[in-house]
């Protein structure tokens, strides 16, 4: 029905042949996916995953592969710090790895955590299975092209029954340099039965660049295994960023994620959860705050799979200006998965008249002795609180701060990590409009 | 909880005893073939049949280029492939494009008796039965309206109440200007379809000011083999203007898939009210999902003057596969529209069904409430859009969707749009999904009400959030419905 239309973007991204790598599978299974990218190109609004981010402009647009651009900008270290992430951290500028920027040595025991491109020079074997993977959905165009030309990226593993205390800290920075860049990163994670870890992942700007950028990340947590992931997205509004990622959770394992998405031009984050094992329990919290002409598009898709498994949602949106919010979040609820518990919540406020959200909350629901509720509203701050806090001598402008903020706030109420919550709470108080 | 336990593993001893089994099996009432000798069309589609049928209606040439233009945007569209529902490609030359009766009837006491028959083994108040009920009704057999009652106590009132056919003779300009205004000829591949090649419908005309004195009916039913149905359905309400219609459909047992794709189209101009109700008992198909209609339909209000008002109500048992998604557009400033719907589905029925709310004057309201109960191996999901559009200052959204899922094999599913663009606006979506409860079974069943009966009450009390807006006569039959169509689903 669509046929693929060639436009500049997708050009642009097939230009440079694939370097080899050296690794048989490897350069076959990248063939294969830069294959099927030219074959599908970008998927157009009539893809229902697409439907609400149009990939008409951006597909106007040429970005020059990563090893035919000049060096980046200098990028200063001290500034990655962020409070409470205090373990070791490893840095991509412009996908690629920086040692200089990164803090690997002394890895507690049972961590393993090197860039994709050291992990691929020694024994590429454990890698296979992840990186061998082809990407089938019709949507699924730029996790090709990552597929693809990924070259770096983390690797990141965890033993067995290893608790990791101080939270790893993965930072990705884009770098103006003087041609449009594309570039691309892929992660490899892996938590052992019983293990324990906290990560942090950071997106964020070096000048203003002007870039694509995919991102796909695999995680997989093995049997009662804990993660708690946060999510900081603060990339350049110049920048397009598209992100997938894939976890999987098997037998009483618990993932917990935060994720903020506050930055980049057009964002594009595709997070798909595979509850796999009894009893595994997933938890996520989010906020998007689209402004200026910001689009942010997040795809929520967890599939419940075995029994007894748990879920629980909620996702917040604040657009202002002519910014857009999309946010799809779907539970499917597979034959057999009985005793599943799923919830899921997204609520938005709209600031201005020409901002716009688009929300679009799925059930898909094949078992019967389940729990599945959602709710989705679209609005304005409640009348009634502003006239509460007025009534008490509040200033209007200062009434509507307050609200906003503790409306944002609420996504971030279940964040362990005390100095990373003040932080992070900060950062989108800032965001706010000055009402 | 072990009773629980002992209760279901007894019910499911029971189900294998086969004397049992008959008696739990569904059965489709409906389910006969009326004998009576039929004109009508070769099997095909093309140029000509479209010629044929506007030709056989003794249309005006407008008329059949307007047919003539949707058939030839037909041909350029695909058919549809987003609804979850899985079907067997559909061969739009092996339908049939025109039926009728071949004796035709010139008033009610002419109709063939075969015919009124049928109508009664319905429960169709016509004729006699029809006063007593007090419901006027346009029964459309196959595709020729046979007989319209209460044709003169309508016509002091002022109201306009005949087949689309004989509305196209006598009412032309009118027709003419609002056929297609709603859902246009190319809107979407099945009412283009529709546009094409259909054969009647019901015409309802409601002037300034009007009250009508009685609630409107149409009853739809497919009889010959091999024939798609294809009505029309034209509802203009003028200012101030009230009406309550009632759509009813049912067709006869046959093992192919039958094809129905109507189109409905509401207008209400300022102040004017419409309310549409339908029970739909299409042929589901047998326990083994052979046979039964595809229902494809496409249902549209347009609430074109301020403070006018649309209320869809559904209660859609029947049909292999349902297709169909009653909107209203809001145009007018402080415009309300409503769709209360229930959807039941057993064995390997399909149905995506829901609504379009699409706000576009000031301070317009819209309500959507949708139960699905799914059992068996059915499917059904609810597909939902609301739509906020820059000019719906202050408009407002409240939509409810809950799934009762009854036995392990089905499947229930919700999938609302909501798109927003006023700041103003505010819209509000909450679904759940969940079957009935043990706590729920276990008090009924403590209280000596059998296994079969609670289902029933239970369903009956989720549902009845829409019976209450179900004309009466029509909350007795939609309950009925639901009681028939659940036997066997418990277990």
């Amino acid at each position: 029905m669509n046929q693929p239309v060639s436009t500049p973007l997708v050009e642009s991204l097939l230009e440079a042949p694939l370097a080899p790598s050296g690794i048989a599978w490897l350069d076959a299974a990248r063939q294969e996916n830069l294959a099927a990218f030219a074959a599908s190109g970008l998927p157009d609004t009539h893809v229902e995953a697409w439907k609400y981010t149009a990939l008409r402009m951006l597909g106007q647009r040429r970005f020059v592969a990563l090893d035919m651009a000049a060096p980046a900008s200098t990028v200063d270290a001290a500034s990655l710090a962020l409070p409470g992430v205090d373990g070791p951290r490893l840095v991509f500028v412009n996908g690629m790895f920086r040692a200089e920027l990164s803090q690997v040595g002394n890895l507690p025991e049972g961590l393993t955590l090197q860039p994709l491109s050291q992990a691929l020079a020694g024994d590429a074997e454990p890698l296979r299975f992840s990186l061998s993977r082809h990407y089938r959905e019709p949507g699924d165009a730029f996790a090709r092209i990552n597929a693809a030309r990924a070259r770096d990226g983390v690797v990141l593993r965890v033993a067995a029954h290893v608790e990791i205390t101080r939270p790893v800290h993965l930072v990705f920075i884009a770098a103006a340099t003087e041609m449009d860049l594309a570039w691309h990163a892929r992660n490899v994670i892996e938590l052992g039965e019983g293990a324990r870890l906290n990560l942090v992942e950071q997106h964020l700007a070096s000048g203003e660049p002007t870039q694509l950028a995919t991102l796909v990340s695999e995680i997989e947590v093995r049997e009662g295994a804990r993660l708690q992931l946060t999510v900081l997205q603060n990339a350049a509004t110049s920048t397009h960023l598209i992100r997938h990622s894939g976890l999987r959770l098997q037998a009483q394992a618990q993932a917990t994620l935060h994720v903020l998405e506050l930055g980049g031009a057009l964002v594009r984050h595709d997070l798909k959860v595979e509850l796999i094992g009894d009893g595994a329990q997933l938890l996520t919290r989010g906020v998007f705050m689209p402004h200026g002409r910001q689009h942010i598009d997040t795809q929520l898709a967890i599939r419940h799979q075995a029994l007894d498994t748990t879920s629980d949602s909620s996702w917040r949106g604040v657009a202002n200006d002519r910014g857009r919010g999309v946010f799809r979040g779907a539970i499917m609820v597979a034959p057999g998965a009985d005793g599943s518990d799923a919830n899921l919540s997204n609520k938005n406020l709209l600031l201005s008249p020409s901002a716009e959200i688009d929300t679009k909350p799925e059930l898909e629901i094949y078992a019967d002795e389940v729990k599945a509720a959602h709710g989705a509203t679209v609005g304005q701050l409640d009348e009634r609180s502003l006239f509460y806090l007025r009534s008490r001598g509040i200033p209007l402008a200062e009434a509507r701060a307050l609200l906003t903020a503790a409306f944002c706030r609420a996504v971030l109420a279940d964040l362990p990590n005390e100095a990373l919550r003040e932080h992070l709470s900060t950062l989108l108080v800032e965001q706010l409009p000055n009402t | 909880m072990n009773s629980m336990i002992n209760e279901s593993s007894s019910a499911t001893t029971l189900r294998d005893n086969a004397d049992v089994a008959k008696v739990l099996g569904r059965t489709y009432s409906a389910g006969f073939i009326t004998d009576i000798e039929m004109t009508g069309l070769p099997p095909g589609l093309d140029e000509g049949t479209v010629r044929a049928i506007s030709a056989i209606k003794g249309e005006p040439e407008w008329m059949t280029e307007w047919r003539l233009q949707a058939f030839h945007h037909w041909l350029t569209m695909p058919q549809p492939d987003w609804a979850k529902v899985k079907l067997d490609p559909i061969d739009y030359q092996a339908i049939s494009y025109y039926a009728a009766p071949k004796a035709k009837p010139k008033s009610l006491d002419e109709v063939d008796p075969a015919l009124l028959e049928t109508y009664e083994k319905l429960g169709v108040p016509l004729h006699e039965r029809a006063a007593l009920a007090g419901v006027a009704v346009d029964a459309v057999f196959d595709s020729v309206s046979v007989g319209t009652t209460f044709r003169k106590q309508l016509a002091e009132a002022g109201v306009l109440f005949c087949s689309m056919s004989e509305a196209i003779r006598e009412y032309p300009e009118i027709v003419r200007k609002y056929l297609g205004s709603v859902v246009p000829g190319g809107d979407n591949f099945f009412a283009a379809l529709n546009s094409a090649v259909f054969s009647d419908g019901s015409f309802v005309f409601i002037p300034k000011g009007v009250r009508c004195p009685m609630e409107l009916s149409t009853y739809f039913r497919i009889n010959a083999q091999n024939t798609g149905q294809f009505e029309r359905t034209l509802i203009v309400a003028e200012e101030g203007a009230h009406v309550s219609y009632l759509e009813g459909c049912t067709a006869p047992k046959r093992d192919e898939n039958q094809l129905h794709a109507a189109v409905v189209e509401l207008v209400a101009l300022e102040g004017a009210q419409i309310k549409y109700s339908t029970v739909q008992n299409w042929y589901p198909g047998d326990e083994n999902g052979v046979g039964g209609i595809y229902n494809f339909v496409t249902k549209r209000g347009d609430c074109r003057g301020d403070d006018s008002k649309i209320c869809w109500t559904q209660v859609e048992t029947g049909s292999a596969i349902t297709w169909k998604y009653p909107s209203v557009v809001l145009r007018g400033d402080r415009a309300v529209g409503e769709f209360y719907s229930v959807a039941l589905t057993h064995h390997f029925q399909q149905a995506d069904t829901g609504t379009k709310m699409i706000h576009l004057g000031k301070h317009t309201k819209s309500k959507i409430v949708s139960k699905g109960i799914s059992a068996g191996r059915s499917s059904n999901s609810y597909r939902g859009l609301v739509k906020m559009e820059k000019s719906a200052e202050g408009a407002r959204n409240y939509t409810q969707c809950d799934s009762l899922l009854i036995g392990k094999k089905c499947g229930a599913h919700t999938f609302p749009y909501m798109e927003v663009k006023n700041p103003t606006a505010i819209v509000e979506h909450e679904a759940t999904t969940s079957k009935i409860s043990d706590d729920q079974m276990f008090y009924c069943r403590a209280r000596g009400i059998g296994e079969e009966d609670a289902v029933s009450m239970i369903v009956d009390g989720f549902c009845k959030q829409v019976f209450r807006e179900l004309p009466m006569e029509f909350a007795v039959e939609a309950k009925k419905l639901l009681e028939v169509s659940l036997e066997g689903a418990v277990g």
